[in-house]
């Protein structure tokens, strides 16, 4: 892959733009909230305007590894500081930025330790960044575990609903999943004999197959628990229910993307052959999932879980994406990790501020909420339908790509996800149904509707969704640029 | 005609306004009712005008050289490319014309019905986005962008039947609408997925090339062309999956009139004749077409028969001739005909159906009750206008001359005429024989009540209470009432004279005009069929020694079957709850719980269990610590000894 330098550490900035932040938090007094908050705004606003940079101004005619920036670190074991945007990770960046600026702006009202809360968050989202960036695996899973430990925290202390249990569920599933990782990661660093962590430079050894098909299952399940692939994927719904809003937007809409990236990233992009045996069997566990999920989400009677497990549901349309090889597959799963995660993030978020008035999730309680509080129902409702494979939204394209070339490569697993879009259809409608038509709960007839303040990110997540739902082929043409030459390299 | 580009900027425009005004309505003018009228009027006025100047300029296409102009939409690879483009041919053409008109009416019409409606910003937004969603999908030049816009239809269609959310029935409807669609939407999906990947283009002049020179593999044929069958059978509402149509008479009665004339429901049937040499090339999709258009005939014609709601009885008149029409391109693909009498039909149905809703909707406004007795009791014939419009529409929907339907249904019966065999025909008659016989019962129950002390009364009292189902009380004369008399007046006008554009249409349309040879015994039948219906009707309901019983109620057993709709909306209730909620969702349910996630805990609490256990072992006791200390060396020194 050609690499061409930044002349301007853009990415850097990107990374330490909330560890900056952060530290500035660290000075400050908790009742000083509005310039927490603001300080938290700004370090999130400039990594997503540097997000948003690098989006556009990446050069897909170039192609290639583009903003590099190199710095040897540990030399002695090939460990180095290596960042880079190419076209699969630059919608992903966007994503993360998208994500963390809406959700500070979400968690606006929050009141109760409101400085550790955003020191936590900024620490996560660092950690996020770093992955989608990283070009050296040890640095890669170092921000991986950075990503994913504030979690326990942030759950544990501003959580909801059982939130012990779901931290330290949460946790250990993901510990679990790191457990598998390293000896992945250390398998294909120690049989290289290269001494190099550097992703680039490992992709050119060709391993021998017992290698490859061990460390490929390695990864994937390793990082499949963190995209929630079935069977792995319970941690997930109840770790969504239990966590505040904003984390549950970067949970769903992100960390969970973190999973099935490093899946491309790193497990296919190393292991080809790997990928080649156990296609079939990742196949078979989206299949499953995607089914799955949208019949358990049928029955669940909580917001949030009907959320969890549709994410369950959306996820394994990535990881069938993946499970195909192709490069209409590989498109549309990473098309779909950022629709999905923009409509998640919306999702949560909406479901937030209903929360944060009612204090109920439960569709059962809830009802003729677009009655009450039209506006806030309304994001709730485009989300839904969004989730329900409406056109017009950017995951119908993803959907659409994914479900194709799945039916090309698989075909009866193909229709079989095909087939479940009616369920996902009749799941989504019958929670919209139940929250926010026929007769208002008289006891929340007193709440007011969201303001346009607070209704700003969310409007931001929809016009994201609609934008590129109406012209896919911006984000597509980028996505292309970089798997057509990932193709062409396994 | 301009340039080619011009012409895409104009469609573009005309796909595009729409959108455009849902979207400034939705996200700034959604409070101010004014506004958002005007935004969407003007939104839907421009559209007007040029769909019928691309109508009347373009003069130079042909169902063989159609005007293709199109851009790249999406790229993925060489295979997967999707094009944002129109075609226009004369099907196209002038159904777009059509659904312009019928469109812009609806929102003149809608002026007065919706008139203080709490919601009527938002109303006309959603009327907005069903306009922009249709008119793209009558022009759409890809399969693929047919789908995107079939999918929007279904979308607005279930934000308007829903539109009075906040009633359980509407929401309900409205869902339900969506769901049972999408069921057929996902045979369709399933069959563009195989089209793109065996075929390699979903571009629709070329599928219907590949049918007409056959060459694509007949197995492939057959089975897209089935697959696509299925969305045709959920948005034409073709038997099973007709369940939601009726339902969807919960939205406003303008938004009933739309769906069901020549737009969503019509859908469906427009994509059989717009790829129609594709589907004539598979006799097997054809019969089973023919099979289950039948079917659908004669189960809603024999709905129609016992419904007391006016909405309900157009609604099932709505699904028997989508029926019909389905029947006609089925055949007219079978006997190697054109599928000018299916499309015709269509055309003639878009006026006379919207015409009947419309009238209906005054009616419902005025009377605040959807039932037929209840207005004819109250007076309903008094009401002029609407009273003599809904006559037309009913003579047309009966099939008398001169009016629209007599004309397209002699052309449809003329081609199941042509099948080997005459059983077909002989149901189609019988299917117009119902609809004249229900269609006449509507109007003679509205047009001659009974005496007030009629003992007929007791059984048709008024069920709900008095008053509007929305909106406060409104007497003739009023704009409002004058805004919704000006579309009656200008579809029955269309009623009357569409049936005379007969001959010019066809050579419009398939660029040659076959004479017809008369077939006087089929138009005979024909036309006693009809009238047998509404003499029938006139005994029944008309005559001043009617006992406003109908002839259903000598077969008790027949009349609840009919009553019960077939026992169709049962069955899929039954589907639902049992297979779906009761079978797969609680078994995977279960499954999560106590077998994935129960799993996991267990394997958790086994652990921590096991550290309990063990942490008996570290008491502190020194003596304990040493004798463990001393029985692991004993094991250990064992297992050595032994590996010697």
């Amino acid at each position: 892959m050609t690499e061409h330098l930044a002349s301007f550490p853009v990415l850097t900035c990107m990374l330490l733009s909330p560890v900056v932040g952060l530290l500035i938090l660290l000075f400050l007094k908790e009742n000083q909230a509005f310039a927490i908050r603001m300080v938290s705004l700004v370090a999130a606003g400039v990594s997503f305007g540097l997000a948003i940079y690098t989006f556009v101004s990446y050069d897909t005619a170039l192609g290639g590894l583009q903003f590099v920036e190199k710095y040897p670190w540990v030399k002695a074991f090939g460990i180095t500081y290596f960042v880079g945007v190419e076209g699969m990770n630059a919608p992903l960046l966007l994503l993360t930025g998208i994500v963390i600026f809406t959700g500070v702006l979400t968690m606006w009202e929050l009141k109760e330790r409101v400085r550790e809360y955003f020191i936590f968050q900024l620490a996560l989202v660092t950690g996020v960044f770093g992955v989608f960036m990283s070009y050296d695996m040890f640095f890669f899973f170092l921000f991986y575990e950075i990503a994913v430990v504030p979690m326990y925290i942030l759950i544990l202390i501003w959580g909801s609903t059982r939130k012990i249990y779901a931290a330290m569920k949460l946790t250990l599933y993901l510990m679990a999943g790191s457990g598998l990782i390293i000896p992945g990661i250390l398998l294909l660093y120690s049989s290289s004999g290269l001494f190099t962590f550097d992703m680039i430079q490992l992709h050119g050894v060709a391993f021998a197959p017992w290698i490859q098909n061990l460390a490929f299952v390695f990864l994937l399940l390793g990082f499949g628990v963190l995209a929630a692939v079935w069977p792995f994927h319970t941690w997930s719904p109840v770790g969504h229910v239990a966590a505040p809003t904003a984390v549950s937007m970067l949970h769903a809409g992100v960390l969970m993307k973190l999973g099935s990236f490093a899946i491309l990233r790193v497990a296919m992009y190393l292991c080809p052959q790997g990928f080649q045996y156990w296609a079939q069997f990742m196949g078979l566990l989206a299949t499953v999932g995607i089914v799955y999920g949208v019949f358990v989400g049928l029955a669940q009677t909580d917001l949030k879980y009907v959320i969890g497990y549709s994410s369950v549901s959306h996820m394994g349309i990535v990881g069938l994406g993946l499970a195909t090889g192709t490069i209409d597959g590989l498109n549309g799963a990473v098309f779909q990790m950022f629709a999905h995660g923009v409509m998640t993030a919306l999702f949560f978020s909406a479901v937030g501020y209903i929360y944060d008035r009612t204090h109920t999730r439960d569709i059962l309680q809830l009802g003729g909420m677009s009655k009450i509080m039209p506006v806030a129902s309304a994001f709730f409702i485009v989300a839904a339908l969004c989730g329900a494979g409406v056109p017009g939204m950017a995951s119908f394209w993803a959907e659409l790509l994914v479900l194709v070339s799945a039916v090309k490569v698989f075909p009866v697993r193909g229709l079989l996800a095909i087939a479940s879009l009616v369920i996902g259809a009749l799941f989504a409608l019958r929670v919209v149904q139940n929250c926010f038509y026929n007769d208002p709960n008289p006891k929340f007839a007193h709440f007011e509707d969201v303001s346009p303040f607070l209704g700003l990110p969310r409007m931001i997540l929809i016009g994201f969704m609609i934008f590129f739902g109406l012209f896919p082929q911006v984000m597509l043409s980028l996505i292309k640029s970089s798997i057509v030459p990932f193709i062409q390299g396994m | 005609m301009g340039s080619v580009d011009t012409v895409f900027w104009m469609c573009t425009a005309i796909v595009t306004l729409p959108l455009l005004a849902f979207a400034l309505i939705m996200i700034f003018t959604w409070r101010k009712p004014q506004l958002s009228l005007a935004i969407s009027l003007v939104c839907s006025t421009i559209p007007l005008i040029l769909a019928w100047y691309l109508f009347v300029t373009i003069r130079d296409v042909s169902l063989a050289k159609p005007l293709i102009v199109q851009v790249e939409w999406l790229v993925s690879s060489d295979i997967f490319r999707v094009p944002f483009g129109f075609l226009l041919d004369p099907v196209s053409l002038l159904m777009l014309a059509i659904v312009a008109t019928i469109a812009w009416l609806i929102q003149i019409y809608s002026l007065g019905y919706m008139e203080g409606d709490p919601g009527f910003a938002r109303y006309y937004a959603d009327l907005s986005l069903f306009g922009m969603s249709m008119l793209s999908l009558v022009t759409a030049n890809g399969l693929l962008q047919l789908f995107i816009s079939w999918e929007l239809v279904g979308l607005s269609s279930y934000l308007l039947i829903g539109f009075w959310y906040e009633k359980f029935s509407a929401s309900e409807a409205g869902k339900k609408a969506f769901v049972v669609t999408r069921f057929g939407d996902t045979g369709f999906f399933m069959g563009l997925a195989l089209l793109v990947i065996y075929f390699g283009t979903l571009d629709i002049n070329a599928v219907n090339l590949a049918g007409l020179s056959k060459t694509m593999p007949q197995w492939l044929l057959t089975t897209t062309s089935l697959l696509i069958f299925c969305g045709v059978a959920g948005k034409s509402a073709q038997f099973p999956i007709h369940v939601w149509l009726p339902d969807a008479m919960e939205g406003p009665t303008p938004v009933s009139a739309l769906l069901h004339s020549a737009t969503m429901v019509a859908a469906g049937v427009y994509l059989i004749t717009r790829l129609f040499p594709f589907f004539a090339a598979s006799p097997t999709t054809l019969t089973v077409i023919l099979v289950i258009a039948t079917i659908t005939l004669l189960l809603s014609s024999t709905i129609g028969l016992v419904a007391r709601d006016i909405k309900q009885v157009w609604a099932y008149s709505t699904v028997s001739q989508l029926g019909f029409m389905a029947m006609g391109l089925a055949a007219a693909g079978l006997a190697g005909g054109t599928m000018f009498a299916g499309y015709y039909h269509l055309v003639t149905h878009a006026g006379f159906k919207a015409l009947l809703f419309l009238c209906a909707g005054v009616f419902i406004h005025h009377f605040g009750t959807n039932d037929f007795f209840v207005m004819s009791k109250e007076g309903g014939r008094h009401l002029r206008v609407p009273m003599i419009t809904v006559t037309i529409g009913a003579l047309a929907l009966a099939g008398i001359f001169p009016f629209s339907g007599f004309f397209s249904k002699e052309a449809v019966m003329g081609v199941l005429w042509h099948l080997p065999s005459k059983i077909w025909v002989g149901l189609g008659l019988f299917g117009a024989f119902l609809t004249a016989y229900y269609t006449f019962r509507v109007i003679f129950v509205l047009l001659f009540p009974r005496p007030d002390d009629h003992p007929a009364w007791e059984e048709y009292k008024r069920e709900e209470p008095a008053g509007h189902g929305h909106g406060e009380e409104e007497h003739g004369g009023g704009l409002g009432y004058q805004a919704m008399c000006f579309p009656l007046i200008v579809l029955a006008g269309i009623t009357c004279i569409l049936g005379f554009l007969m001959g010019p249409l066809e050579g419009y349309l398939l660029g040659e005009h076959h004479p017809h040879d008369l077939n006087y015994l089929l138009l005979f039948l024909a036309v006693g069929a009809a009238l047998t219906g509404i003499g029938l009707a006139w005994k029944d309901w008309g005559a001043r020694t009617a006992k406003w019983q109908g002839f259903i109620r000598s077969f008790p057993s027949l009349e609840n079957f009919f009553l019960q709709k077939w026992y169709m909306d049962h069955f899929w209730r039954w589907f639902l709850n049992a297979v779906i909620y009761g079978t797969f969702s609680k078994i995977f349910t279960y499954n999560d719980r106590r077998v994935v996630d129960g799993g996991v805990d267990a394997v958790a609490f086994s652990c921590q269990g096991g550290g309990r256990l063990l942490s008996f072992l570290q008491t502190a006791f020194l003596q304990y610590n040493l004798l463990f200390m001393v029985l692991v060396l004993a094991g250990l020194g064992i297992y050595l000894l032994m590996g010697l």
